[in-house]
């Protein structure tokens, strides 16, 4: 049985880098929490004006929706594309290895990127919508690979059923394989949101600013973002950072929630999908 | 030749028209290589006035200053690598053994909770990373090496090392678990241990897949721009020790950004940089997309 | 075939129901926090410090610049807009650079500068420079090196740019140690004010890979009180008992001059500057750049400005 104790040594030395992971991110969670006290309505609620979080709340909220709602269709599309039409090639191998370099592509310059192109050369300005188009290209990545391998497990015989009755590929794909696909394909867009919301190098040139009355008007306007205000007040106004240790909270739980709500999903529809059996 | 490629393209399209959606499919897939090319595009553009000026010069100078036009970017590209290195020297053990550990040795039902968590690690955002390292960190690096402040190279790594985890473990997770079961059994059948056989059989051949982790780990820490920026001590020179602070390249255009005039040399000098970070990465994810397939081959 | 195509969509779009209930409770929650920003923001009643003149009441107006100057323009935008409830002040950072530029090409209608124009930027366009507040760059040591540390310009010029490296050699009775070099991040307008009256008029150089550099007043001050042997530069409204200001003299042989505020206020401490707000052209009376200047200047925005550590300005305006 020296071999057997040998093996409990080595997997038991191979299992403390996880405990070290898993300490980690309860360790930081910990760390986050002991700012709860700081943390109530008023302080979700009370404008920025008065020192609450509010606009930027609701800020994060619209810069990752909106950009959730341009990359969304984006990514599903070109999923679809990608799985069901494209013929197997160098060009769709271009297309794959395209992909995978845009999800690669740094932060900082996905928001330079932004900012002279969707800023300046489109004439955005800073603003909600160059916001949204710089965050887009970030979610867009996670949105197709989601998507594409959503769209795969689905058997074929769902669309040859509609092709059968004399559908158009398009419409047969939409119609069935689309949406049996759907749960998938929202656990994706999901995941998507929950990168880009605590996102803030992406959009430190393209849409936020530090003060403002309000919430934008328009997509032509400023924003105020809490990754945004949290980096500023640390790094420009050389604040200590126990002040602002409820905005942190905040940011936190929007991403941790998002993230379990993907995790779940993906583990119910793994179950409850009938022909995965 | 050029024939049968005209036939080809022509055939391409007239399938193309049959079906407008497949049009609009089409060009939303297509909407990957478009915008990588516009990335290059304009950022070339605006980096193109401060290459003609200072050539290799932007990245191998030794002196940024803005008073004297004087644009060297070496010390930057010093710090990205020292932090990148240390990152990845702490990531790269702790994250493929667990990947192994967490594939091959833990019991069915840990698995999914186990990656759960480790999955979260990895959306915790940047941001958030740096305030815990400045909270947390800082503090603790400063008392334990009895240093002014504890922004440093080191500090650096550490955080950056928690952020980069996470990616070599789920990719180097995916491959290990791809190995086929078939083999596996092979090798237990024939008498080997559940060790011998990670070691002879699972490990040769996921070894291109965990390579292929480590890049992309390496493409991610070396464009860590927030976290790093918070924790560094961003001070551009080339230190002897880490125990000393460091600028990296993101971090140092992030923090310039603001202040430089639009159009201006330094605005110019920054998308320079911004350019040669964009080409590293580009050169990474697709050396590392080669390795993949290679080994998919071999395997 | 078509039935069980049929039930297999409905199985799925049940699926999707739970999606469109997720959905929906997102959509319920910024609603919600909609509504509650609705009831939250009535508003309190305009005080009537500015006549009734109601258009610049409803305009909008953005700065952009200098991160000194930053954090008086943040709490005094809240607090005007607080004030003015339909007035908007938007706010961003950038640096004095971007201050100079977005003022003079129109981005914003106010820039912020912690430094005065260099002279690209004042051929680059008409610039009208409004102070708003009084700041002292002081010179710092860690109290190792003495409790009365005098020096001049120069010798303040040549410690920073290296030509000393031990307190010893700039003058006998100070300490035989290597003195460690703290200054701000290149871009900083402290930085520029500093080095303008000592760097640059002696035409030295900052050596950068022996001085160690810092991100912020904070950060300065944190590291030269914790570092024995240190000399740095911080704004006045962030000197402390735990650091000793050393007192200058212009040129060898004026008298050195004590970092207080009666002599910035007066004049005789040679490093100082105003903090500025920068327009294109002069602002127009009544306009809201106009009302949120003249607030800033007002009592409660000097006392912003006094809360943000620096100094606000003095009476008799006789500065260039």
């Amino acid at each position: 049985m020296g071999s057997q104790t040998k093996e409990r040594i080595f997997f038991f030395a191979l299992g403390v880098p996880v405990v070290i992971c898993l300490l980690a991110f309860f360790w930081i969670a910990a760390t986050l929490f002991t700012g709860v006290g700081t943390l109530n309505l008023e302080f979700l609620t009370t404008s920025a004006l008065q020192g609450g979080a509010f606009e930027m709340i609701v800020g994060t909220i619209y810069l990752f929706l909106g950009a959730a709602a341009i990359a969304g269709p984006i990514g599903v599309f070109a999923a679809i594309y990608l799985v069901e039409y494209a013929p197997s090639g160098k060009f769709t191998r271009i297309i794959d290895q395209a992909i995978n370099n845009l999800a690669g592509v740094p932060s900082i310059i996905i928001g330079l990127f932004g900012y002279t192109f969707f800023s300046r050369q489109l004439g955005f300005g800073i603003s909600l919508m160059a916001g949204w188009l710089t965050l887009a290209l970030m979610i867009l990545p996670i949105v197709i690979r989601g998507s594409e391998e959503a769209i795969r497990i689905v058997p074929t015989s769902f669309k040859q059923a509609a092709l059968a009755l004399g559908a158009t590929k398009w419409k047969s794909i939409s119609l069935t394989t689309l949406i049996a696909a759907a749960p998938g394909i929202v656990t994706s867009v999901i995941l998507g949101i929950a990168r880009v919301a605590g996102e803030t190098a992406a959009i430190l040139f393209t849409s936020c600013v530090i003060i403002t009355r309000g919430l934008p008007a328009s997509p032509l306007e400023p924003v105020m973002a809490l990754s945004f205000n949290m980096y500023v007040q640390i790094v420009a106004r050389g604040e200590p950072p126990e002040n602002v240790f409820g905005i942190a909270l905040i940011l936190f739980f929007i991403v941790v929630i998002f993230s379990l709500v993907a995790i779940i999903l993906r583990v119910y529809y793994r179950r409850k999908q009938p022909w995965l059996h | 030749m050029s024939n049968k490629w005209l036939n080809k393209i022509s055939s391409f399209f007239v399938s193309l028209k049959s079906q407008p959606m497949e049009i609009v499919l089409f060009l939303c897939a297509s909407f990957s290589i478009i915008i990588l090319f516009l990335m290059l595009f304009f950022v070339a553009r605006e980096g193109a006035v401060a290459f003609s000026r200072f050539g290799s010069d932007l990245l191998f100078g030794m002196r940024w200053n803005l008073e004297t036009n004087l644009f060297g970017g070496f010390p930057l590209l010093y710090g990205s690598i020292m932090v990148t290195f240390g990152a990845l020297l702490i990531a790269i053990p702790i994250g493929v053994c667990t990947a192994i550990f967490v594939s091959e040795v833990l019991p069915f039902y840990l698995r999914d909770p186990i990656k759960s968590i480790i999955e979260l690690l990895a959306s915790i955002p940047s941001v958030i990373y740096g305030f815990i390292g400045l909270l947390l960190v800082v503090p603790f690096i400063s008392s334990v090496f009895g240093l002014v402040s504890g922004q440093t190279a080191l500090t650096a790594s550490l955080i950056l090392s928690l952020m980069t985890i996470p990616t070599i473990v789920s990719v180097s997770g995916e491959i290990i678990s791809a190995v086929p079961k078939e083999y596996k059994e092979a090798s237990l059948g024939l008498g080997a241990t559940k060790w011998e056989t990670i070691k002879t059989v699972v490990l040769p051949i996921s070894k291109s897949g965990i390579l292929a982790s480590i890049m992309l780990g390496f493409g991610r820490a070396i464009g860590e721009t927030i976290a790093v920026s918070m924790v560094a001590g961003n001070q551009a020179h080339t230190p002897s020790s880490y125990l000393e602070a460091v600028y990296t390249i993101p971090s140092f255009i992030a923090t310039h950004m603001g202040e430089s005039a639009v159009g201006s040399l330094e605005y110019s000098a920054l998308f320079g940089l911004g350019l040669i970070l964009l080409i590293i990465t580009f050169i990474v994810n697709t050396l590392a997309d080669i390795v993949v397939k290679r080994g998919v081959q071999h395997g | 075939m078509k039935s069980k195509v049929k039930e297999l969509v409905r199985k799925s779009n049940k699926g999707i129901s739970t999606m469109l209930a997720l959905i929906g409770m997102i959509a319920l929650l910024v609603i919600g926090l909609g509504i509650g920003y609705v009831l939250n923001s009535g508003t309190t009643g305009t005080s009537a410090e500015f006549p009734e003149d109601s258009e610049w009441r409803t305009g909008a107006i953005n700065l952009a610049g200098s991160t000194t100057v930053l954090p008086v323009a943040d709490e005094a935008a809240k607090a005007f807009m607080n004030k003015y409830t339909s007035a908007t002040v938007t706010v961003q950072g950038g640096g004095s650079g971007t201050g100079y530029a977005s003022a003079i090409d129109g981005t914003v209608e106010i820039g912020m500068a912690s430094r005065g124009p260099k002279q690209t930027e004042i051929d680059a366009g008409t610039l009208w420079l409004h102070p708003l507040a009084l700041d002292a760059v002081c010179v710092v040591v860690n109290p190792s090196v003495g409790s009365n540390v005098e020096l001049t310009l120069e010798e303040v010029a040549m410690i920073f740019a290296g030509e000393y490296t031990n307190w010893n050699e700039v003058d006998g009775s100070l300490p035989d140690a290597e003195i460690y070099v703290v200054v701000r991040e290149s871009g900083s307008g402290t930085r520029g004010t500093f080095e303008e009256y000592t760097i640059d008029e002696y035409e030295l150089e900052i050596d950068s890979t022996i001085v160690h550099e810092q991100p912020s007043n904070p950060a300065v001050r944190t590291a030269v009180t914790n570092t024995d042997y240190s000399i740095g530069y911080v704004g006045f409204g962030f000197l402390t008992n735990d650091m000793v200001a050393v007192s200058l003299a212009a040129e060898a042989g004026d008298d050195y001059v004590p970092a207080t505020l009666e002599n910035i206020a007066n004049g005789s401490y040679p490093i100082s500057r105003l903090l500025y707000f920068v327009t294109s052209s002069p602002t127009e009376s009544g306009s809201l750049a106009d009302r949120f200047i003249s607030f800033v200047l007002s009592e409660e925005g000097q006392a912003i400005v006094e809360d943000e550590g620096f100094l606000r300005l003095p009476a008799s305006n006789n500065y260039p």
